[in-house]
């Protein structure tokens, strides 16, 4: 197996007169595993799909390895692919439906036999090598889907929405033997969700798209930390962060102070690079950084409360009407109707300046 | 639980089939175990002489074995025609339903103008002769294929479109090319609608008897259908032979029917219940 990255320079794809993927520039290092994320329609899977070289590529470049690969048909471009829907030949065993691409590729019978049955060692799932497709489970098909894939030693792994049919806990299963698999085999993956659950645990780096544009590529933890933009910020991260707006007061070097109806006059860290009294801008705060007191910025009335033993959510009405979340340490015995106070850190609240971007406070490294 | 009304209703509908089917071919069973004279009756009484044997050994062996040289003509333009229609239909049918462009209205008009246009005899002959086709084996599959074409198409393109997509993309990852993905994966999906059409096709082009007659002339191009003529004329018919004749040319597809009953069934309803 050769070392293969990926590059995808502004990478674009049209049907007609829409653009679905409006120039992406990416670049995968060998053995990463690389999440898409986003919501329906953000273009995830079309990306994807030009990868694997089942879309055209309107524009732009896809290097797989060193190879120019935007004209090179799916099976020279040494992937693999795994189905949301599994797409097992219904008509062929789980034995034939693994060796499928080796038979194609004329591998000698011997060979076949040792790869196909070292693909269901790997797997488990020596015991259903005789079975047809429609004989066996959700899990055991994605499986199948799997072993097929694997099968072929590509270099370069794409999944799409493997585990969206898959109930809850056979979600949480097969989540798990995935990041063993990418630890055992090395291989670069490249990984669609809508899921930011199976987004965060597995990725070594997230991408996350909106509108066939990249909006943040960056390892899960700095995705949550650091997010770039409002799009980013509300999407990764559960309960979502709760996005307040409000208007500068005053500026200083390093913070900025901001009011609003529903936020008393609170300094937040940022980078007032260009900030200036009066902007409009947005706080995003964390649910689980809001901590309840005697006073704080934020005031409100309890609309919900879920107890969880552990943490407690509450969901808030603001002045203006807005709801916010917060999660709490323990059990807290509040009541629906009761007015709260919630304060926060200056240094964990975000603040997004007029575009939606984010302007985290300048690390003094 | 059967209600009155189903029993009554089932043995009303045995009854039917039994008049409408099984009385005539009781009746071609029947004739052919008579002699010329009682044939020549033609009325529905038991045979007063056994006759089976010496009619075969006539029907077969008249005309220089002419109904011998007429089931090789059938059997061969049966599978042929039924082999190509079989394969092309799949394919156009593979072709319409997963690939989208702008010709694809153009190719469902002519599909459906193939259906609905009768078959104009004179031009199509004279189309046959400027090919050097007319009265040959070849030409008269030809002409079966392009019959039957059209119903073939639609039958397949209508279950192609239930194949899920992801299929043909999961084999061309896998390495298949394009034919690749049409034999291996696609072609033995359409089992079950092949079967059908296997069947319907094969019944109708081995009985079709118009299309030889008009474009497959001369006594070394019989086909079956057209062995019955040798029996019946103007003004003298031996109705004896004939009916020998057609109960010898009626087994073929009887067994075909026997064979496939089942696997028929199941054609039909495929597309309907989720299989």
């Amino acid at each position: 197996m050769t070392m293969a990255g990926l590059a995808l320079k502004s990478l674009r794809k049209s049907y007609g007169p829409v653009e679905v993927i409006k120039g992406v520039d990416l670049t995968i290092d060998h053995g990463e595993f690389v999440v898409f994320v986003g919501p329906s329609g953000c273009g995830k899977s079309t990306l994807l799909r030009m990868i694997a070289g089942l879309e055209d590529i309107t524009a732009g470049e896809l290097y797989i390895g060193d190879k120019l690969c935007n004209a090179v048909e799916p099976r020279d471009r040494g992937i693999a692919m795994v189905f949301q829907n599994y797409a097992l030949y219904p008509h062929m065993t789980v034995y034939d439906n693994v060796g499928f691409g080796l038979k194609l590729a004329r591998t000698p019978k011997e060979e076949r036999d040792r790869k196909i049955r070292d693909a269901a060692r790997i797997l488990q799932m020596e015991h259903l090598l005789d079975r047809k497709p429609s004989q066996l489970s959700g899990g055991q098909r994605q499986r199948v889907a799997i072993g097929r894939a694997i099968v072929r030693q590509p270099e370069v792994f794409l999944f799409d929405e493997p585990l969206s049919n898959l109930d809850a806990a056979l979600r949480v299963d097969m989540r798990m033997e995935l990041a063993k698999l990418h630890h055992d085999l090395g291989s670069t993956m490249i990984y669609v969700t809508h899921d930011q659950v199976e987004a965060m645990t597995l990725a070594d780096k997230i991408v996350v798209l909106d509108g066939g544009v990249v909006q943040q590529v960056g390892a899960p933890i700095d995705l949550y930390q650091r997010p770039a933009n409002l799009f980013v910020a509300g999407f990764i991260g559960s309960p979502k962060m709760n996005l307040v707006k409000a208007k500068v007061e005053a500026v200083s070097s390093n913070s900025v102070r901001v009011s609003s109806v529903d936020i008393t006059p609170t300094d937040v860290f940022a980078d007032t690079t260009g900030l200036k009294v009066g902007d409009e801008v947005t706080i995003g705060v964390r649910p689980q950084v809001l901590t309840a007191g005697e006073s704080g910025s934020l005031v409100g009335r309890i609309d919900l409360v879920e107890r969880l033993g552990s943490e407690t959510n509450v969901s808030v009405s603001l002045q203006s009407g807005q709801s916010i979340m917060a999660v709490l340490d323990g059990d807290r015995a509040l009541r629906a109707g009761d007015s709260i106070v919630f304060g926060f850190e200056p240094s964990s609240a975000i603040i997004f300046d007029g575009t939606g971007t984010a302007r985290h406070p300048i690390a003094a490294e | 639980m059967k209600s009155r009304g189903s029993i009554v209703g089932g043995i009303a509908a045995i009854l039917a089939t039994f008049v409408v089917f099984v009385i005539p071919f009781i009746f071609i069973i029947l004739m052919a175990f008579k002699d010329r004279r009682q044939a020549g009756q033609r009325d529905f009484s038991w045979p007063t002489s056994f006759n089976l044997w010496d009619n075969v050994v006539e029907v077969v062996t008249t005309r220089n074995w002419m109904l011998v040289t007429a089931f090789v003509n059938s059997t061969i333009l049966t599978v042929v025609s039924v082999t190509l229609i079989v394969i092309l239909a799949a394919m156009v049918g593979f072709v319409l339903a997963r690939r989208e462009s702008r010709w694809n209205p153009l190719v469902e008009f002519l599909i459906l103008a193939g259906l609905m246009i009768p078959p104009a005899v004179v031009p199509t002959i004279w189309l046959l002769q400027g090919l050097n086709l007319f009265g040959t084996l070849h030409g008269m599959i030809l002409i079966e294929v392009a019959y039957n074409l059209p119903f073939s198409i639609i039958l397949y393109r209508a279950f192609i479109a239930t194949i899920p997509r992801e299929l043909d993309e999961a084999a061309v990852i896998d390495g298949a090319r394009p034919l690749d993905v049409f034999f291996r994966v696609i072609l033995p999906l359409l089992w079950p609608v092949t079967v059908t059409n296997i069947v319907v096709q094969s019944v109708g082009i081995f009985n079709d008897f118009t299309n030889p007659l008009y474009y497959l002339p001369g006594n070394q191009n019989a086909t079956v259908q057209l062995t019955l003529y040798n029996f019946q004329s103007q003004f003298n018919t031996s109705y004896n032979l004939l009916f020998t004749n057609i109960l010898l040319i009626t087994i073929p597809p009887l067994i075909v029917f026997l064979f496939f009953n089942r696997q028929i069934v199941a054609g039909m309803t495929a597309g309907a219940v989720k299989g």
